[in-house]
């Protein structure tokens, strides 16, 4: 994740990731978007968890399909675009939603995702914990 | 080209074609099944156990398109009618699952059987000018023994005599239905005060531990999700069958382009596909098939396969049906309860039947009658669907903390009877295409008037209902929605085109060339061993939840050509 963005355009990020939901950064929005843009420097690439060690299986991420890859390819180089304006501090108005829609899952999604940390976002809204998460490693 | 050869080719590996998969691999026949999705669902190796990728994680199922159709690879088109042009929307529409298992792996397994009435709607209750109300050309009692069948395949948790309305039935429910939901009990002591009738949903998820498979724990995550636990039998209890015979081959992947016909033109041999593992160029393969060709990859996929072949006549994916959804929402003092358990765990089936406060309310539309559909008792959404209805700041904090439309939510949801109208179908969009240039399938879908009179007397009924049942405040609305468009597109959580998975009537059966595409055997008319065994067959959609009925269909259909060549 190192390299995405310094440390000013991190702040610009997560300023803009807390307009949509306020505490989003605090809770890990910002790793949650880095992991998000990464994804596919990753083999098997970070986009869909799997199932815990209570699966019996290795846990980690499931593999994409090379057509699968072809289109989460596309969608990131997209939001790579838009984050880019977000760092330098020149957000089009459109970016407003792909902004308002991280934020939401950075709070409310599995902390596989590398937001929600300590399960904060779900600890706030008295979410119970999942009986069978996904897999939660490391970044 | 790669060629291979087997008894039948079965396009889709959802409930209609697992099932057919699992009746002619029975009788000794080898089966090969595409499905144009991967596959998540079950080991292709022996001893075929689940793979086990399935966890409670609303971020991969409902925004990652782990069960596919990923939209940027298989984009569909919307429109309400000609008038809006091409089309109104582009991406998202209808998208039942694309993955091995199909439409079954998502669906919270609510498996109700159609009642006798429903065969012979017609007949029964009448025509209704500008739709295309006909019986179909079998009765109730010709499928019942394979109603019977597929829910002892599936396992299904019901009880007998609990809903007053239902059907004759030859056998129990394989086993008994699991444990409510507390709110749902809750919902339905007021149901029944307003003098309705609910009842335990006949579900396709384990109460017991059954067939090899585990029992539900309620873990909460079920409708819109694929099973931890595989709970849920529909479709990996007849996939695995068919498999460990040793004469079904399962290939995900597999995107068929284009169904091989004799120097006739009315014999199926096989069936062209795309490789989907290589990239950037699928290669082409080719798989021949002995006896039969069938085609169940739903009532959107399988009208688009047919119309891209000029296959099956002019009828093919016109009398599109969906449900029409009227969801009445209440909203609770208290939590609810609704992060535990299966979903919906209750239904009542009153608006289905033909009453005195119905007909007054037809009368009142100018229509001869009307009927609703299914309720389910449910729950509401996740958490971050939750959160994307809510705005941004500070407010979004206090709108989750306050929980409306989750922790504090319950709905009634009614499936609607859709009337079947010739204009309502899918077809190709003339200018969108998919990842590998074959043109994107197109909906153009307007509700009949019936379904809107349904919904309003509906609407009011179980307001009444969940504010008797100690909601705060009750509201309705209706997918697809009927006032402003632009609204809704901007903010609605259901979009614009109808959110309803069930999807119907696009290859329509009957016992007449001239006003169906398919024979009371479920075979094209004009390829006499090309088969259609989705939902694509239906003849009206009913108020009930497809998945059983299709499946019936397919075991009907699948029992009926094996008996053909014995």
């Amino acid at each position: 994740m190192a390299g995405l963005f310094d440390d000013a355009e991190r702040e610009r990020v997560a300023q803009a990731l807390d307009a949509q939901v306020p505490g989003a950064s605090a809770l890990g929005a910002v790793d949650y978007v880095e992991r998000l843009l990464t994804a596919l420097d990753h083999d098997p690439p970070r986009v869909w968890a799997a199932p815990g060690p209570w699966s019996g299986g290795p846990g980690g991420w499931l593999p994409l399909g090379p057509w699968e890859r072809h289109a989460w390819a596309q969608r990131i180089d997209e939001l790579r675009a838009v984050y880019r304006r977000v760092a330098d501090g020149a957000p089009d108005p459109g970016d407003e939603r792909v902004l308002h829609t991280h934020a939401i899952e950075a709070t409310y999604a599995d902390p596989a995702y590398g937001g929600n940390r300590g399960s904060g976002g779900w600890l706030r809204i008295e979410f119970p914990e999942p009986i069978f998460p996904p897999a939660r490693g490391t970044p | 080209m790669t060629i291979s050869d087997c008894d039948v080719v079965v396009i889709g590996s959802g409930p209609g074609g697992a099932t057919v998969a699992d009746v002619l691999t029975d009788a000794g026949w080898s089966v090969i099944v595409l499905e144009k999705g991967r596959n998540h669902l079950v080991d292709l190796e022996p001893p075929h156990e689940p793979l086990r990728h399935f966890a409670n994680d609303e971020l991969a199922m409902t925004r990652r398109h782990l069960l596919g159709p990923d939209p940027l690879l298989e984009p569909r088109t919307y429109r309400r009618s000609p008038d809006d042009g091409d089309r109104l929307l582009t991406g998202e529409v209808n998208n039942l699952p694309s993955t091995v298992g199909g439409g079954g792996v998502h669906a919270d397994a609510k498996l109700p059987r159609f009642r006798e009435e429903d065969f012979r709607l017609r007949s029964e209750r009448g025509p209704i000018e500008g739709a295309s109300v006909e019986d179909w050309p079998l009765g109730y009692d010709d499928l019942e023994p394979h109603y019977a069948a597929v829910e002892r395949l599936f396992g299904v948790a019901g009880e007998a005599g609990a809903n007053p309305f239902a059907a004759w039935r030859s056998s129990p429910y394989p086993m008994p239905p699991g444990d409510d939901m507390p709110m749902a009990v809750v919902s339905s002591a007021a149901a029944e005060r307003a003098g309705l009738h609910p009842y335990r949903a006949p579900t396709g998820a384990n109460s017991v531990p059954y067939d090899g498979r585990a029992a539900c724990v309620d873990c909460g995550f079920c409708g819109g999700y694929g099973c931890p636990v595989h709970a849920k039998g529909d479709p990996i209890a007849s996939l695995q069958r068919a498999l460990r015979t040793g004469r079904a081959e399962v290939r995900p992947d597999a995107y068929a382009t284009e169904v091989l016909l004799d120097a006739s033109g009315r014999r199926a041999t096989g069936v062209r596909y795309l490789d989907l593992t290589g990239y950037p160029d699928p290669p082409m393969v080719e798989v021949r098939a002995s006896r039969a060709v069938v085609l169940a990859a739903g009532a959107f996929e399988t009208p688009r396969l047919l119309l891209r072949n000029g296959l099956g006549g002019d009828l093919v994916g016109r009398f599109l049906t969906y449900h029409f959804q009227t969801f009445t929402v209440g909203i609770f003092p208290e939590p609810t309860g609704g992060e535990r358990g299966r979903s919906v765990t209750h239904l009542h089936d009153d608006l289905m039947i033909d009453t005195p406060e119905l007909r007054a309310a037809a009368r009142e539309a100018g229509l001869p009658w009307l009927r609703g559909g299914v309720v389910e008792h449910g729950a509401g959404p996740g958490p971050i669907d939750e959160a994307a209805t809510y705005p941004s700041g500070e407010a979004h904090l206090r709108s989750m903390a306050d929980s409306a439309l989750r922790r504090r939510l319950w709905v009634f949801t009614v499936q609607g009877e859709d009337l079947p109208q010739a204009t309502n179908r899918v077809d190709l969009d003339p200018s969108v295409w998919d990842a590998w240039g074959l043109p994107a399938g197109r909906v153009t879908y307007t509700p009949h008037r019936h379904e809107l009179a349904a919904s309003a007397y509906a609407a009011p009924l179980h307001e009444a209902v969940m504010l008797d049942a100690g909601a705060e405040v009750a509201f309705s609305a209706t997918s697809p929605p009927q006032d402003d468009i632009d609204l809704h597109a901007a903010s609605s959580p259901l979009g614009v085109a109808p959110a309803s998975r069930h999807v119907m009537g696009t290859a329509r059966m009957g016992a007449d060339p001239s006003t169906s595409v398919v024979s009371p055997e479920q075979r094209l008319w004009d390829v006499d061993n090309l088969l259609v065994c989705d939902s694509s067959v239906f003849v009206t959609a009913a108020g009930y939840n497809p998945t059983l009925t299709l499946s019936a269909l397919a075991h009907r259909a699948a029992t009926l050509l094996v008996g053909q060549h014995t």
